[in-house]
């Protein structure tokens, strides 16, 4: 019986298979990648409604972060601030900006600013601020350089495994209290020693069992 | 001792009929581990249904991947002063309700109100509440609420109303055809607006109407027991630690005073209850005598004989004739008490029986010291139902050209005699403040919506003088208006907005001005001085007994879940079953085992009461320990108009009470309907299976509650603890060393628990818990986390009855832990019992392991469909639970987490006790929850668990609960003989 393929088919069926296989894991590997935490949650920088700038304001002028984060210490939520808060000064600062037009609406009118939310943790996860800042976690732990950010965006995955390399070793991101909102803080020594001790004087033990962020 | 032991563990506990027969249906429902129906979904799934849907979850798998949805956040544009987003507010405000105020801590997320709780401060509350008060909330959020200004059937405004009112005014010259019906006033602002309208209008009257009775309804001056100084309680068909007392003072008392026993000095109080229903009351009681109602006159009469005389006259009294018995050791018991006892009497009774009650309390020196007498919160003090009866006589004659109605809907609470629906047709104006739309309304020309009370400005005193500012949590939802800013409308009275109406009223009242009244505010009472307490009584001279006549007797009571029906729409309430009979979403007429064999009839058979001419078709249930011949039925159900939620439940048992019968009746004639109606109760699912011991001890069962006389207390302290004998527990697995930090634990006083619910519909409010309907319940799928077990003893003619709160136990060797495969429910350091919701994915292994039965699954998604104003109820700290999850209860852990995160911020790392209370704990009004950190051996719940009355449920199979039980004691009378011997009774 003659042969339907010629011999130098299993050539290309060898090259084919390999082919595949090749194909298979790298696109594996892709998937896996765009699938990533790190991939998929950060970066992201939705455009604002009102073109403010915490560069700006929290870098260059050096506000701090609770002039208008004001309840991160005190709650659960560290809330966007009311319009007041901005027109606290907008009303001598820049008054007639076009580009405050939406907060001078805002202020006039009750209501509110439509700002575009940029960090969400997953749900059935119950974050709280105030128990995290009054520990002594800097704002950037989580957050980043914000003071450097034109439009804010995220830059940590905020996902179940980034909590808990955290709540398993927290000494890196435990600061004195009074400097969680100074981004720019540099220790004279190795941040993670200071950490530990302030973690032995302050009997800091974050939770590592489920109903610590789950209920 | 060992005798003791043989005694007790030899006591057989029942929880149903059913189950005291040893039914094959009950045997059957014993042996599986779901119910039978558990597992079915609601409808068949069509081959095609899963082939659509499987498309669907394909298509809608790749979408989601395609951006992340943008959010949104929407700050204030103005500040909002103390308002901290994510913590809660709370403002003291009150609720009035069966004539008591009851001062309310309100909780409320970003202007919503979520939870109800106490007012410490004030002193009808004292930090507890009833279920009523708890599940108050979700009708704040009722939908039905939302009918719009109605008139002649026809959606209007409130401006068309105005007009039509002004118009109105010009006739009604000096008021001679104006009418206004009310509940009883316990409003001082209603109250002068009232003696405004009458003398701006001295021909019209003002009647007030209440369907439930209270004591001060059978008698113009309130009965002010203090029960905390009375070691001896007689109870006449009185029901004051349940539904004769809407506040929670009376079990406070009752229990701090008798109760709650220090272990080392035991003294108990002792509780005597003669009664024709089976209350919660008699649940408490030592020692229990049914009677029919008609039967106490006679009785309370013989006892004033035998304390006046000293000696005991014997009359054939009650049934099996064990009160008539009793009757000389009760008197010799109130006679060795004088000062220190009192005699209560119910408000069903007649003005006579509550006389003789006052002679028998001043014959042993007890008014004064334990009894007083208050004036009445109602200032025009009437027999309840003779304004009414007016009122109609006068509708029926054409005498009435305006009716005014703020009191919640006469047409379907009003005696039946008085045709009151018929005779309101009559009225040309009729107006009804509607709570929501019910059959008032739609008998009304007019229909204006009412505000809730945590919507709207009002105030309101307590029997003792304690006024409270009712103060609103959030804007008027459905634009609805108070009693007071519409009658303040159609008399013309100087303010006309409920704020300026209550501000102005109390500004003037007190002294202080704009400080006083903020501090009001702030506390929940004002400084107003209670009226002199007198020991003198009032009767009423016209409240007559209904006269002896053959056939049944009927009693109505207000019922637990919708009170006079006011609750019908409101779903908590409806699905908490009753203590007793543990019926949800139905009323019965209840009837005792021998009425119900003499009658052929069992539990679901349907029966017609008929009564000249006034017929009630309604099904049948069967109560142990009920007096003969007697049936009781619970009022407010079946109502016509109403929501969903309350579309069907019950029968109406207003239908057959009349003027004649109002708190009880005689002469009603009782016929077998050949039909059965589907009852449906909660008792049974939660069955747990008294385990027989290891072979050693065959014939014993294992005691779920254990119970002992304070007697044998006392020579055997440690008694309940001893009930169980069992091999060394050994662990398979290595003991987690739980010594350190803080340690969550629960101890529940049995001794004091009644049984009232309270407890249920507050972890409903807490933690977010659905309603599943009555067709679901019967499948067995109702989702309380916490669940009241209520266990008879003895004869099922003469049981008693022990009631224990059940809830997750927090096992440190949790058995449901070590089943579930993908470790969605785990221990947490401080010894909970987690529940992870986005782990779980619905094996239920968990339930099945679970000894106590406390977890719930969803099995289907209940919260689909509530609309957008129901959910405002939800509390944010807990997660609203899915379709496929198991669920059950966590100790409150977002109040422990809460509590502990702001302990850190002030660099505390040990709670303080009581610094965490769970909702039930709370709510509490025996306070026989404790909850705290057992690790610290200050706290009150490492005290109680020291108890030697302190007890583990099922501890033999090494579960090793976190929450404990102190065991029940009873104190019965030893001249008694005990109300049914120890031995085996079971049938």
């Amino acid at each position: 019986m003659a042969l339907i393929f010629p011999k130098s088919t299993d050539k290309y069926v060898k090259i084919g298979a390999l082919a595949l296989a090749t194909a298979a894991v790298a696109g594996g590997a892709l998937a896996m990648y765009i699938g990533h935490p790190r991939v998929i949650m950060t970066g992201y920088q939705p455009i604002q409604p009102v073109p403010y700038s915490h560069k700006l304001h929290a870098g260059d002028i050096g506000m701090d972060c609770y002039y208008c984060h004001f309840t991160a210490n005190k709650s659960g939520h560290a809330a966007v601030p009311p319009t007041e808060v901005c027109m606290n000064c907008h009303t001598r600062v820049k008054p007639n900006s076009p580009r405050l037009e939406k907060v001078r609406d805002s202020y006039a009118t009750g209501k509110p600013v439509e700002w575009v939310r940029v960090h969400r943790v997953p749900d059935f996860v119950f974050f709280n601020h105030q128990a995290h800042v009054t520990a002594g976690v800097s704002c950037i732990s989580c957050h980043g350089r914000v003071d450097q950010m034109v439009e804010v965006r995220q830059v940590e995955p905020l996902n179940m495994k980034f909590c808990l390399d955290c709540h398993r070793d927290p000494a890196p991101n435990i600061r004195p209290v009074d400097q969680v909102t100074n981004l720019a803080w540099t220790p004279d020594r190795d941040p993670a020693a200071i950490g530990h001790e302030i973690m032995v004087a302050r009997g800091i033990n974050p939770p590592q069992n489920c109903s610590g962020c789950h209920r | 001792m060992i005798q003791i032991k043989k005694q007790l563990t030899g006591k057989k506990y029942w929880r149903s009929l059913d189950q005291f027969y040893q039914a094959p249906e009950f045997q059957e429902w014993l042996n599986r581990e779901f119910p039978a129906e558990a597992a079915q979904p609601l409808d068949e799934p069509s081959r095609r249904n899963i082939l659509k849907l499987m498309g669907a979850s394909f298509a809608l798998g790749g979408l989601t991947a395609c951006h992340r949805p943008v959010e949104h956040i929407l700050p204030f544009s103005k500040g909002v002063e103390n308002f901290i987003h994510g913590k809660p507010l709370f403002y003291n405000t009150v609720m009035s309700l069966g004539g008591t105020a009851m001062g309310l801590t309100a909780e409320t997320y970003e202007g919503r109100p979520t939870k109800l709780e106490g007012n410490p401060n004030h002193p009808w509350s004292l930090g507890a509440t009833r279920g009523y008060h708890q599940a108050s909330v979700l009708s704040l959020y009722d939908a039905t609420r939302g009918t719009p200004v109605r008139a002649d059937a026809k959606d209007s405004n409130w401006n068309a109303f105005t007009s039509y009112i002004q118009n109105l005014q010009s006739s009604f010259g000096s008021g001679a055809g104006l009418r206004f019906l009310s509940e009883p006033i316990n409003s001082p602002s209603l109250a002068a607006i009232r003696k405004h309208t009458l003398t701006r209008f001295p021909a019209a009257k003002w009647f007030e109407y209440s369907p439930v009775l209270t004591n001060s309804t059978a008698q113009p001056v309130t009965p002010r027991i203090a029960f905390d100084k009375a070691a001896t309680v007689v109870a006449l068909d009185s029901d004051f630690l349940g539904l004769d007392c809407t506040s929670v003072l009376a079990v406070k008392e009752f229990v701090r005073g008798g109760r709650k026993i220090k272990d080392d000095a035991p003294v108990m109080n002792r509780l005597y209850s003669v009664e024709p229903q089976f209350s919660v009351t008699g649940a408490a009681a030592d020692h229990r005598f049914r009677m029919k109602t008609s039967e106490i006159g006679a009785f309370a009469s013989a006892l004033l004989g035998a304390v006046q005389s000293q000696s005991s006259p014997l009359k054939v009294l009650g049934q099996g004739g064990r009160a008539d018995k009793a009757l000389g050791a009760i008197a010799k018991d109130l006679l060795a008490n004088r000062g220190k006892s009192v005699v209560v009497v119910g408000p069903r009774q007649p003005a006579a029986v509550h006389q003789v009650v006052h002679q028998i309390n001043q014959a042993l020196g007890n008014v004064g010291p334990v009894v007083t007498y208050l004036k009445s919160v109602s200032d025009q003090p009437r027999p309840p139902i003779e304004g009414i009866r007016e009122l109609a006589g006068e509708m029926s004659n054409g005498q009435v050209n305006t009716l005014v109605m703020v009191g919640w809907n006469p047409v379907f609470t009003a005696p039946a005699d008085l045709e009151f629906e018929t005779n309101l047709k009559k009225v040309p104006n009729s107006i009804y403040l509607a709570q929501d739309f019910d059959e008032t309304a739609a008998a009304s020309k007019w229909s204006i919506p009412g505000a809730h009370y945590l919507e709207s400005w009002g105030d309101a005193v307590a029997p003792d003088g304690t006024a409270s500012i009712q103060q609103p949590t959030i804007q008027p939802i459905y634009n609805g208006k108070t009693a007071a800013e519409l009658v303040a409308l159609v008399s013309g009275y100087k303010d006309q907005k409920a704020y300026e109406i209550v501000r102005n009223y109390w500004l003037s009242a007190i002294p202080g001005g704009e400080k006083a009244w903020r501090k009001a505010l702030h506390d929940g009472i004002l400084p107003v001085t209670a009226p002199a307490a007198s020991t003198t009584p009032v009767f009423h001279t016209s409240s007559p007994a209904p006269s002896p006549a053959s056939g049944f007797e009927l009693v109505f009571v207000p019922s637990w879940s919708v009170f006079d029906g006011r609750f019908a729409n409101n779903g908590w309430l409806q699905e908490t079953p009753d203590p007793m009979t543990k019926l949800t979403w139905d009323n019965a007429a209840l009837l005792s085992p021998a009425s119900a064999k003499k009658l052929g009839v069992t539990a679901g058979d349907v029966v017609s009461i008929e009564r000249n001419g006034r017929k009630l078709e309604v099904p049948v249930f069967v109560q142990p320990g009920q007096a003969d011949d007697t049936v009781v039925i619970a009022l407010g159900y079946g109502r016509s108009k109403v929501g969903a939620v309350g579309e069907g439940a019950g029968f109406n048992a207003y239908k057959i009470r009349t003027s004649d019968t109002f708190g009880y009746g005689t002469g009603f004639n009782i016929t077998k309907a050949e039909r059965t109606y589907p009852l449906v109760r909660t008792q049974e699912y939660d069955y747990q299976e008294e385990p027989k011991l290891a072979s050693f001890q065959q014939d014993a069962v294992r005691p779920i509650v254990r119970e002992a006389t304070i007697d044998e207390f006392k020579k055997e302290p440690y008694f309940a603890d001893e009930m169980v004998e069992h091999p060394p527990l050994i662990s398979l697995y290595g003991d987690y060393d739980y010594s350190k930090g803080q340690q969550w634990a629960m101890a529940i006083d049995l001794n004091a628990c009644i049984g009232c619910n309270a407890c249920m519909v507050a972890c409903q409010a807490e933690n977010n818990i659905p309603i599943v309907g009555k067709d679901q319940v019967a499948r067995g799928r109702e989702m309380h986390w916490i669940r009241l077990d209520r266990y008879y003893t003895g004869p099922i003619e003469e049981p008693q009855v022990v009631t224990a709160p059940v809830t997750c136990m927090q096992c440190e060797t949790a058995p449901c832990e070590n089943v579930c495969p993908v470790a969605a429910t785990v221990h947490s350091p401080e010894g909970l019992n987690e529940m992870v919701y986005n782990r779980c994915v619905g094996t239920r292994y968990c339930s099945n392991n679970c000894p106590y039965k406390v977890r719930r699954f969803n099995f289907l998604n209940w919260h689909k469909h509530e609309d957008e104003v129901t959910k405002m109820v939800y509390n944010p700290e807990v997660t609203v639970r899915m379709r496929g999850v198991m669920e059950k209860c966590t100790y409150c852990v977002q109040r422990i987490q809460n509590a502990k995160i702001q302990a850190k911020t002030e660099n505390r790392r040990w709670l303080k006790d009581g610094e965490v209370t769970p909702a039930c704990a709370q709510a509490c009004p025996a306070e026989c929850i404790v909850f705290g950190n057992v690790n610290d051996p200050e706290s009150r719940v490492a005290k109680m668990k020291l108890s030697p009355r302190n007890y583990g449920m099922l501890t033999e199979l090494n579960t090793k609960p976190r929450t404990t039980y102190l065991a029940k004691l009873r104190n019965p009378n030893p001249e008694l003989q005990p109300a049914h011997a120890v031995e085996e009774h079971r049938g």
